[in-house]
C-alpha cells in the first residue's frame, strides 16, 4: 500500500481534480479552467497525483491529456474492506457464541 | 454518515482519526463483558474463523496482557498480544493489540510493511432492553512516522474526499471503473 496515495488525496484541490477526471480524461488547461486554478498550480497538483500513481498523462498532438488510474483507489478500498471484514468475522463469532451460551443457560 | 450492513447489523465510520465499528448483540451486558474478560470464553470466539486458539494466557487487569497463538488446521501459526490499559467492568476495555512472537515480543504483521504494529482499541459496552451495543474504536499508537501517515492519510482522504463513509468511496470506485 502506497502511503503517497493518502497525502496526495488529502489536499482538497487534488481531490477536485480526481473527481473531475472521473468523468473522463482532460488536458491540463481544461482542468485549470474548470476548477478556477491557475495553470502552474494545476500542473503542480497533477505532478503529485501522477507521482502517487493516481493519474497518468497521455501526450496527444501538442497537448498533455490527464486521465485517472483507479488502481490505487481500489487498493485503499481493499485495505479498508479487509479491516472491516476482520471485525465483521470476529463479531459474527462473538454473536454465535453468545447465542450458544444463552441457549445453554436457558435449558 | 455511517454505512449500515444489514447482514452483520454492523456500522463502520471514521471519527477523530479512528475507525469506529458499532454492532448490537442480543445478550445482556454482563454476559458480553464476561466473554471479553475470561480466557475460557475468549478462546471460543477471538481469532479468525477456522483458527484455533491453541495457546491463551490471560492476565485481565490494567497493565496485564493476553497472549495467544492462533493455529489453522493446516498448521499455520500466528501469535498475538493484548496489553490492557484500562478496564472498567462492565463498561469499557482499552487495550493495545499487536502481533507477537511466542515469547510475547511485539512483531510486525507479515502481511504489510506499513500497517501499524500496535493498534489501540477502545471498546465500550452499553445495554438497552437486554441488548448490548459494542462500540469499537481503533487507531495506531507508538507508530513510526510512515505508519502514522498511513493511518492519518487514510482518515484524511476518507474524511475530505468521501465524507467519512465507505459507501461513498465504494460508489465512487464503481463510477471510476466505468
Amino acid at each position: 500500500m502506497n502511503v503517497m496515495i493518502f497525502s496526495a488525496l488529502a489536499e482538497p484541490h487534488r481531490l477536485d481534480i480526481i473527481e473531475l477526471l472521473s468523468d473522463g480524461p482532460l488536458p491540463v488547461g481544461d482542468i485549470a479552467e474548470r476548477l478556477e486554478l491557475n495553470q502552474p498550480q494545476t500542473s503542480k497538483h497533477l505532478r503529485v497525483l501522477t507521482g502517487a500513481g493516481l493519474v497518468q498523462v497521455q501526450p496527444a498532438a501538442n497537448k498533455r491529456i490527464y486521465q485517472l488510474r483507479p488502481e490505487p483507489l481500489q487498493e485503499l478500498d481493499t485495505w479498508l474492506e479487509t479491516y472491516r471484514r476482520i471485525w465483521g468475522v470476529k463479531f459474527d463469532n462473538l454473536d454465535a457464541y453468545l447465542h450458544q451460551l444463552q441457549k445453554v443457560e436457558n435449558k | 454518515m455511517t454505512e449500515h450492513n444489514a447482514a452483520y447489523d454492523m456500522s463502520t465510520k471514521m471519527e477523530d482519526n479512528e475507525l469506529v465499528i458499532t454492532r448490537v448483540f442480543n445478550a445482556p451486558r454482563d454476559l458480553v463483558f464476561k466473554v471479553w474478560s475470561e480466557v475460557e470464553h475468549l478462546k471460543n470466539w477471538w481469532g479468525p474463523i477456522g483458527f484455533k486458539l491453541s495457546y491463551a494466557k490471560l492476565d485481565f487487569r490494567p497493565g496485564g496482557s493476553f497472549h495467544y497463538k492462533m493455529e489453522s488446521p493446516d498448521g499455520f501459526e500466528m501469535w498475538g498480544k493484548f496489553v490492557y490499559h484500562e478496564i472498567e467492568s462492565p463498561e469499557k476495555i482499552v487495550w493495545v493489540n499487536s502481533f507477537s512472537d511466542p515469547e510475547g515480543n511485539i512483531v510486525r504483521p507479515a502481511f504489510s510493511a506499513t500497517f501499524p504494529m500496535e493498534i489501540r482499541n477502545l471498546v465500550t459496552f452499553t445495554e438497552i432492553d437486554g441488548q448490548t451495543t459494542i462500540t469499537l474504536r481503533g487507531g495506531p499508537i507508538n507508530a513510526a512516522e510512515e505508519e502514522r501517515n498511513f493511518f492519518l492519510g487514510m482518515f484524511e482522504s476518507m474524511k475530505q474526499g468521501f465524507g467519512g463513509t465507505f459507501d461513498q468511496l465504494e460508489g465512487y470506485l464503481a463510477k471510476v471503473n466505468l
